[in-house]
């Protein structure tokens, strides 16, 4: 694969120097090398062994109690971890989901249950989430509540995040997200295929319709 | 790849001086160009993100000091480490290198905008370094959803 000329070895230190300090300009991650990757590799993992659903019993956007898997029983649901003071992932995220949802038939739409536990809950009240995911898709469910039960719920699912802190150098309050999404059959309740965050539209758009079905993607 | 030619390495002595000189011009200043700008159409005007890159074909790096809008009183520059974004004072710009930001990396966080910006339009922002001077970018507003690397 990538071999290196170890004659390099014997020739004079400042010549080494000189040659590597010019090479390392374009050796960086440039974006252009990342996408030649990207193109070949799947979004969605397939997992062996599926998470069970979480025991999440939390408050909707609607100030009302929500039995996660009682309410998602039998439907095909995907779940995600963030926040909404997040500019960058969270609502990416959202918004690949919902871009791809609007294409699938309006009867499994209306199945889909696409749901966002906040990983802020001083932050992200009722309210709030309710303000925030009406720009994205009105029909995706919020979910705010106990940090602590938000965190076990998470664990189950391999997915760690921390409590919204204090940064000590800055003071700027800082807040975590998770970095997977987790889609779970309606025939099995299993949470059995997980996505990045650098899945896209294209990637949710292909696979969906197999997750409303319970195949695999 | 990475393979250096044996027979170059005999002439060590000129090698050295031939090769000091492969960044060609400006090799004691940063010479910065900006590009590749976009922000995608946030959720709410309460915040929103902007991406750019930086390359520098100079020989000096340049340091991103500071990020300022008419479309919102507070920018501020972000890295993304881990799960987390941490705000930075200052992000460098590596001679003959860039600076790139990208979705779940180092991101512009717009707080508190005027009005939300919708796609479409375009938001002037300006961009400080620490020797070079100001740069003004027109980032055009993209859908939520746009990726980079597919241009839509």
């Amino acid at each position: 694969m990538r071999k290196k000329t170890f004659a390099a070895a014997a020739l004079l230190a400042a010549a080494t120097l000189t040659l590597s300090a010019c090479g390392s300009g374009d050796s960086g991650d440039s974006p252009v090398a990342v996408v030649s990757e990207d193109s070949s590799q799947k979004a969605a993992t397939v997992l062996d062994q599926p998470f069970e659903k979480p025991d999440l019993v939390l408050t909707d956007t609607k100030g009302q109690k929500y039995d996660f898997r009682q309410e998602t029983a039998g439907r095909p649901t995907l779940i995600y971890f963030g926040y909404t003071h997040c500019p960058d992932i969270c609502p990416l995220t959202m918004n690949n989901i919902a871009v791809a949802k609007k294409q699938l038939p309006k009867a499994e739409q209306d199945k889909l249950r696409v749901v966002f536990v906040t990983t802020d809950p001083a932050r992200d009240t009722p309210s709030e989430l309710g303000k925030w995911l009406k720009g994205i898709d009105p029909q995706f469910i919020g979910l705010t509540g106990d940090f602590a039960t938000i965190q076990a719920g998470a664990r189950t699912l391999g997915i760690s995040i921390e409590p919204t802190h204090k940064d000590k150098k800055t003071g700027k309050v800082v807040s975590v997200h998770g970095t997977q999404v987790i889609a779970f059959s309606p025939k099995t309740d299993g949470g059995y295929v997980l996505y990045g965050e650098d899945a896209t539209v294209d990637d949710y758009t292909k696979d969906l319709p197999k997750i409303i079905k319970g195949q695999n993607p | 790849m990475n393979r250096l030619a044996p027979t170059a390495l005999l002439i060590t002595g000129t090698l050295a001086l031939a090769l000091a000189g492969c960044g060609g011009s400006g090799d004691t200043k940063p010479e910065l160009s900006v590009g590749s700008a976009y922000m995608p159409q946030p959720v709410t005007g309460d915040m929103a993100a902007g991406y750019f890159t930086v390359v520098n074909k100079g020989g000096a790096k340049d340091e991103l000091t500071s990020v300022t809008s008419g479309a919102s009183a507070r920018v501020t520059l972000h890295e993304t480490v881990g799960q987390s974004m941490e705000q930075v004072t200052s992000l460098d710009v590596p001679a003959h290198g860039q600076l790139v930001f990208k979705s779940g990396g180092n991101h512009l966080m717009f707080e508190n905008l005027k009005r939300k910006p919708v796609q479409g339009e375009k938001v002037t922002v300006e961009l400080h370094f620490a020797t070079s001077g100001p740069i003004t970018i027109e980032m055009p507003v993209k859908s939520a959803t746009y990726n980079p690397a597919t241009g839509h």
